[in-house]
């Protein structure tokens, strides 16, 4: 156990966490969805990103895929809602769902993410 | 793309990447702390109301913050409570971009990044190679001089040298067209792949590196490697000759017999070496003087493969000679050699230079050479004076120097390289040309001078193929008869032949020295000619373009062309 990847274990799995925190509740609800959430998932995804930096192994360049998929889903949201609330408006059902299903779009990155550092931890094992 | 260069090229970037990972997670945190804090911190609108920041807003304020510290405060004059946040997010977003930003040049300053993207940058432009290409082993004195005319003649080279400042020289120096240059250990098969030994456009591997062993193990790393690749070779030592055939090579340049070959010739032919030096130098002409060598007892200088490889030469001839050196292994025979410093006037007296010819200064220090011919020229001024010259940066003091004939190895070896480049039947003609007397090569020069007149000769080979020659091949199908006649005469009905002289006629194995003009062609059929530079454009020219003269025409009386 190095500390090295436990921070990267941590970075990565907290993204996950971040991620579903903020998709949970209702789809059409802007307040069931914490902005706060949404921007810590993507300061956390886009650690992320940076740590999966320069690993050549062919599981790591899958993370670093599936990685920045998630942080462009996550950066589409945002930038949504930031659009569609400019002005200090309170977002419709319809507008609340486009955000947060940008958002579910991440997760599922971010599940394959978590998947893939199981499977490497696994095989590391073996 | 080859697979070991290009995972080397890929590791450049992730070089990059990984040693840009900590300042870019500083990067990241600082940014989303300073933003996160734009939107908790309370502000007031103009109308007094409490007002909170969006990330929008904040996150647009942190990013003009860091780079230009602000274009003011916006979307409303900010409270204490927000300026004392904005001055704690300027210190933390300038120290971590000042971080990031080193760290950047930190990289791209790192030798092994810098190897790297010098590796990626030589495959790249390898890769991107699409016209047949040498690759040049080594770039000394033979390497340079080598990709200086084959480049002029717009051949492409790509270099391979284990040495920055040579790697650095062929970057600088100014090629007609682009070379690249790979520093590198032209030993390892993986640099060898990276500059091109697989490529499908490599033509030839010119192994011209300063050591034996080296050169021999590029000749092995070829064979294997792309086994169909005429690879040439330069040999110093005599030991090394069959390793070096074993392991593939198929020439061998060894510039001490070459040197020693042409003192021969010169000796027994003189009128060869006047043919010989026309068509292997750059602006060599037929017009030019036999030279004279003396056939007295010969002193040579310094003991090594050069005097001996010269000795002999001479002995062959049964001209007398005498070695002097400091070290005189068991190769040297003992009854005509003097042991001692042969700068020294003294040894040189010992040796009996007041009743020598010729002296021969063949040491591996050019220093030592120099001091040996002042020293022999103050004790008889009318000696022959023959200099090895070993490095070409001392090319000036070697022509103030009174001497009769310099010998620059890397110059014998280029001369070589290129004369098996640019024309492979001159080599075998002039080996042939070896065997016959004084009298077949004076009527050859006598042809040549009649033919060429002062002109600049030049050599050219050319291929009796339907990709070559066209029309020529197409009247040979036709079942017409084809001769050398034909081929010399120009298109145009004016019965003028080129002024070119046609030295070997190649069928399969058979060499046939000064064919007839007259004499029928086959397909397949190499010929070798020389003339003037104009003569090889006109019948290039010919061959390519124009139809053949009519037949009609070679009965016609033969008229020489005139001056252009």
């Amino acid at each position: 156990m190095s500390p090295e990847r436990v921070l990267f274990a941590f970075v990565i799995v907290l993204a996950l966490t971040l991620n579903v925190g903020f998709v949970v509740g209702d789809l059409r609800d802007p307040t069931q969805h914490n902005v706060y959430e949404l921007f810590g998932a993507i300061a956390v995804s886009l650690v992320a990103t940076v740590m999966k930096f320069g690993d050549r192994s062919p599981l790591g360049s899958t993370m670093l895929a599936t990685s920045l998929v998630a942080d462009l889903q996550l950066i589409a949201s945002a930038a949504t809602w930031g659009l569609l609330a400019s002005g200090g408006e309170t977002l419709t059902s319809g507008q609340s769902a486009t955000v947060v299903s940008l958002a579910i779009g991440a997760l599922v990155a971010n599940v394959v993410s978590v998947v893939l550092l199981v499977i490497e931890v696994a095989s590391l094992r073996r | 793309m080859s697979p070991a260069s290009g995972a080397r090229s890929r590791h450049g970037a992730f070089i990059l990447l990984r040693r840009l990972r900590h300042p870019l997670v500083l990067l990241i945190v600082v940014y989303a702390v300073a933003v996160a804090g734009f939107t908790l911190v309370p502000g007031v609108d103009p109308g007094g109301r409490p007002w909170r920041m969006s990330f929008l807003h904040a996150f647009y304020f942190v990013s003009f913050l860091g780079t230009t510290i602000g274009l003011g405060e916006i979307p409303y004059p900010f409270s204490d409570a927000q300026r004392m946040w904005a001055t704690v997010s300027i210190y933390a977003t300038v120290i971590a971009w000042l971080y990031a930003i080193g760290a950047l040049f930190a990289v791209l300053q790192d030798p092994l990044f810098r190897r790297l993207l010098h590796e990626s940058t030589v495959d790249r432009m390898v890769r991107r190679l699409r016209e047949p290409f040498f690759l040049l082993c080594g770039y000394d004195d033979a390497g340079h001089r080598v990709a200086r005319e084959l480049t002029e003649d717009g051949i492409r080279v790509v270099v391979i040298d284990i040495e920055p400042a040579r790697v650095d020289a062929a970057d600088v120096d100014d090629h007609r067209v682009p070379v690249p240059a790979l520093l590198g250990d032209a030993s390892d098969p993986k640099s060898m792949t990276l500059a091109g030994l697989t490529h499908p456009h490599c033509v030839g591997v010119l192994a011209l590196t300063g050591s034996d062993a080296i050169n021999t193990k590029i000749a092995l790393t070829a064979r294997l490697l792309n086994p169909d690749l005429p690879v040439l070779c330069a040999a110093h030592d005599h030991a090394w000759h069959p390793r070096m055939a074993t392991a593939g090579a198929d020439h061998l340049i060894n510039p001490y017999d070459t040197f020693a070959e042409r003192v021969a010739i010169s000796l027994r032919t003189p009128s060869l070496h006047v043919i010989y030096e026309a068509l292997t130098t750059q602006a060599g002409t037929a017009a030019a003087e036999p030279l004279r060598l003396p056939r007295g007892r010969w002193v040579l200088c310094g003991w090594g493969p050069f005097a001996r490889t010269l000795r002999r030469q001479l002995e062959r001839l049964e001209i007398e000679t005498t070695a002097v050196g400091t070290e005189l292994d068991d190769s040297c025979d003992a009854s005509n050699s003097v042991r001692g410093d042969p700068s020294d006037a003294t040894v040189l007296r010992e040796a009996d230079i007041e009743h020598a010819d010729a002296i021969v200064a063949c040491t591996e220090v050019d220093i030592d050479n120099l001091a040996i011919v002042l020293t022999a020229k103050g004790i008889r001024k009318e000696l022959f004076v023959v200099a090895r010259q070993n490095q070409r940066r001392n090319s000036m003091v070697f022509r103030a120097a009174p001497t009769d004939l310099v010998m620059l190895s890397g110059y014998v070896i280029a001369g070589e390289v290129l004369r098996n480049v640019r024309a492979p039947l001159l080599s075998a003609f002039l080996r042939r040309a070896r065997d016959h007397d004084e009298a077949w090569a004076a009527a050859l020069l006598a042809r040549l001078r009649e033919s060429v007149g002062a002109e600049v000769l030049e050599s050219w080979s050319m291929s009796l193929v339907p990709a070559a020659m066209p029309a020529a091949c197409a009247a040979l199908a036709r079942g017409e008869p084809l001769s050398l006649r034909r081929l010399m005469t120009r298109p145009d009905g004016s019965a003028r032949m080129v002024r070119a002289v046609p030295l070997m006629l190649q069928r399969g194995n058979e060499r046939q020295m000064l064919p007839s003009i007259d004499a029928p062609l086959v397909e397949g059929d190499q010929l070798l000619f020389c003339g003037r530079a104009l003569a090889r454009s006109r019948m290039r020219g010919f061959a390519l373009t124009r139809a053949l003269a009519h037949v009609a025409v070679v009965d016609a009386a033969i008229a020489l062309e005139d001056a252009p």
